[in-house]
């Protein structure tokens, strides 16, 4: 066991520091903000204990609190479900682009650009025709002015128009990661293939998605967390309006937290999307880990 | 032995490093937080130290007069009182809020801050973050210089915790020209405003503009409307136990408000703008009214629709209300921090500054809706006939109500504000609004 020919108190030594910090700044907090979730707090003035009462108020009497959360799951699933396709541009990208490297620069672009700024450019053109809104003069110019919407004010197609900025400010960036990972996949193995007669597609089935997963995992993993902690762009788009139709778990903990001054059930809110990303990180690590050694 | 040594040095270079490591980042937390509240004091030998006051305010916008206004008074400050430094820390109304209730929940309230009045300053009052400021209000005559019970807004227990910028009523704008246009004239009474809303629409022209993303905007209008058809104080009943939401006065008052939205009053879209925003239709001649607060005033006229907009009271609906009874809101104000290093000294400076706030605001063209009495003729220091109009008003006060979030608690206050934001996006049955607010408030006691 002792390969390193260094004691372990040594290297508990040199990881010490490190896990320190890491443990003061990351663990602290989650449980800090853990044992708040079972108080009742303004977040100013005195606070009572009240054990798991805000959890049974978040779960049994919270209105906003469940379809938070499956808007939230939702978005997650679509940023995933955004992935297969940005790895079948990249593929394409990879074969049929002769200097591709700038279409995947201009495609990261956006990721550059602050989420305020974004916010604030969908905005407008999400914006009724009559206030200037780009997508709608667009659709009533080309004839199709029975599509138009208020794209941002319909509580029903609210979301989805926030999903998608999310998807299209986020695509250049898993582009450029799944770009990266398919171009680190050495020639001679599709050179080998193609004398043995796989080609095309072939190759892609048998060669890149095998070689590429470790890298399809990054992707999906950022992707999934990412949107659940998703706040910024709800925040400046909608504030969680038109009446929590846009509302997420992070954007409901905000409210409850600042607006409301429940700091107390605020963090309760705070624990459980703690919890949903721990397991959900588990359970794709271990679907990833059986697909992985199946290829592998 | 030697092996140990070795240890023992990676130890304390780990120590050292993690230290310095430690002092820095605690450095820097001081500076961004408490501004270096007192930079020099202990280090400080014997001569006397120059102290920081941070003065936390909701000014940041260099276009609008308050802000040159105060650093203009601040300077002035600085200079007679030598050592003394006011620090400005100038945010948005909305992030100041949020970053006073993080500083408030660490004990960090910087020396002088914004608070609302009433029930949104409450839980920093109980928490006893704020120094009473009854012997400061006192010195130099300062509390005469407001006006008559504007400070009850702001006092608990027979203590005074703060000083308000200004004192408003809710009132309406109208866009002189586009109401000629369609030929249409000042509503005295609700069901006219409707028709002069369909009138408006009929002829192309946008009614009303509102911010509804900020959800108070459109609370502050209902409120109006619920003033009328209950008169004041319906909201203390409620918390007095006297009455629900599910009494007719406020079922009444969300269906003429129904109908005011369904006559399609406001823009498009009105959910996804900002109070800003909103304002800027009208500002800019795009929406012919524009239902809003005194302090409007002086952005108004400073905007391209100047010396064509006028003012109305908000009309009686359904025959019922007065008009003179109007949506008074207490400014936002300045409180100081009961662990302020330097009490005396902050003290000592916002009473300055009170005293020349009116002064001041009078010269920049500010002067109207202030809480405290100005000196001066309004006429001849070429303020705008509008302006004139709104101080005319001012006169007719009759009493009237407080904002929803003035009066509530914060959790009730956001139940309401949702569900009234609900009514610009869909129609709602009004028994189904009274329940949604009686739940919130039940939920919240």
């Amino acid at each position: 066991m002792n390969v390193l020919k260094v004691s372990k108190f040594t290297i508990a030594l040199f990881v010490l520091p490190c896990l320190l910090l890491y443990v003061l700044l990351v663990f602290v907090p989650i449980i800090v903000s853990m044992y708040s979730g079972l108080l009742e707090w303004n977040g100013i003035g005195e606070s009572t204990f009240v054990g798991l009462a805000n959890f049974k108020t978040m779960f049994f009497d919270d209105a906003v609190f469940w379809p938070s959360v499956r808007r939230t799951l939702m978005f997650a699933v679509f940023s995933m479900a955004e992935i297969p396709v940005v790895l079948f541009i990249a593929i394409l990208l990879n074969r049929y682009v002769k200097k591709p490297n700038f279409l995947v620069s201009s495609y990261f672009l956006p990721i550059i650009l602050s989420v305020v700024i974004i916010g604030q450019l969908w905005k407008t053109i999400y914006n009724p025709a009559s206030m200037g809104g780009m997508l709608n003069q667009v659709l009533e110019a080309i004839g199709l002015g029975s599509w138009t919407q208020a794209w941002l004010t319909d509580p029903s197609i609210a979301m989805y128009s926030l999903y998608f900025v999310a998807l299209w400010q986020y695509f250049g960036y898993h582009l450029l990661i799944q770009f990266t990972g398919i171009q680190n996949i050495p020639a001679d193995v599709y050179e080998a293939a193609k004398i043995d007669g796989a080609d095309g597609l072939k190759a892609d089935w048998y060669i890149t998605f095998p070689m590429n997963i470790p890298i399809f995992k990054i992707s999906i993993v950022l992707a999934f967390i990412g949107s659940l902690q998703a706040f910024d762009l709800t925040m400046v788009m909608t504030g969680g309006g038109p009446a929590h139709a846009t509302d997420l778990i992070s954007t409901h903990m905000y409210n409850m937290s600042f607006l409301s001054m429940k700091y107390g059930y605020g963090s309760a809110i705070a624990a459980f999307l703690v919890l949903v990303c721990l397991v959900a990180t588990f359970i794709i690590n271990f679907i990833f880990g059986r697909v992985e050694r199946k290829y592998t | 032995m030697n092996k140990m040594n070795g240890i023992l040095k990676v130890v304390m270079a780990g120590t050292l490093a993690l230290s310095l490591a430690a002092c820095g980042a605690n450095n820097g937390n001081n500076e961004g937080t408490n501004t270096g509240t007192n930079a020099g004091t202990d280090n400080g030998g014997g001569k006397k130290e120059d102290i920081t006051i941070t003065f936390q305010n909701i000014y940041p916008d260099p276009t609008d007069p308050k802000n040159g206004m105060i650093k203009k008074i601040v300077a002035q400050y600085e200079k007679d009182h030598p050592g003394v430094k006011i620090e400005l820390d100038s945010l948005n109304t909305d992030q100041q809020k949020v970053k006073l209730k993080t500083q408030a929940a660490s004990r960090e309230v910087p020396d002088i801050t914004i608070v609302n009045p009433a029930a949104q300053m409450k839980p920093f009052v109980d928490a006893k973050l704020f120094a009473p400021l009854n012997d400061m209000v006192a010195e130099n005559g300062l509390k005469d210089t407001f006006q008559e019970g504007i400070l009850d807004f702001y006092s608990f227990d027979d203590n005074l915790y703060a000083l308000p910028d200004g004192n408003n009523i809710g009132l309406v704008y109208y866009n002189k020209e586009l109401f000629d246009q369609a030929g249409v004239k000042v509503p005295t009474t609700f069901e006219e405003m409707v028709q002069v809303v369909k009138d408006l629409k009929a002829k192309g022209i946008q009614p009303m503009a509102i911010g509804e993303k900020d959800t108070w905007t459109g609370s502050f209008l209902f409120m109006n409307v619920l003033l009328r058809t209950n008169g004041p104080g319906f909201l203390q009943e409620v918390i007095d136990g006297k009455k629900t939401f599910e009494d007719p006065a406020f079922t009444e008052a969300v269906d003429a408000f129904q109908s005011l939205i369904q006559a399609g009053a406001f823009q498009e879209g009105a959910t996804s703008f900002d109070y800003n925003a909103g304002e800027n239709l009208f500002k800019t001649g795009k929406a012919a009214m524009y239902y809003m607060g005194s302090w409007a005033t002086g952005g108004i006229e400073t905007s391209s629709v100047n010396g064509k907009v006028g003012v109305f009271k908000f009309p009686t609906v359904n025959g019922k209300g007065d008009v003179n009874e109007f949506m008074l809101a207490p400014g936002s104000a300045f409180a100081i921090s009961a662990d302020s290093k330097h009490l005396e000294e902050t003290k000592d400076f916002l009473n300055y500054f009170m005293l020349n706030f009116p002064k001041e605001a009078f010269e920049v063209k500010g002067a109207v809706g202030l809480a405290q009495k100005v000196e001066g003729d309004f006429k001849a220091a070429g303020y705008s006939d509008m302006a004139m109009e709104v101080l005319g008003m001012f006169k007719d006060v009759k009493g009237g109500d407080l904002a929803f979030d003035n009066t509530m608690n914060p959790g009730t206050a956001q139940g309401h504000l949702t569900s009234i934001q609900n009514l610009f996006v869909q129609k709602m049955e009004s028994a189904k609004v009274s329940k949604e607010h009686q739940s919130a408030y039940d939920s919240n006691k």
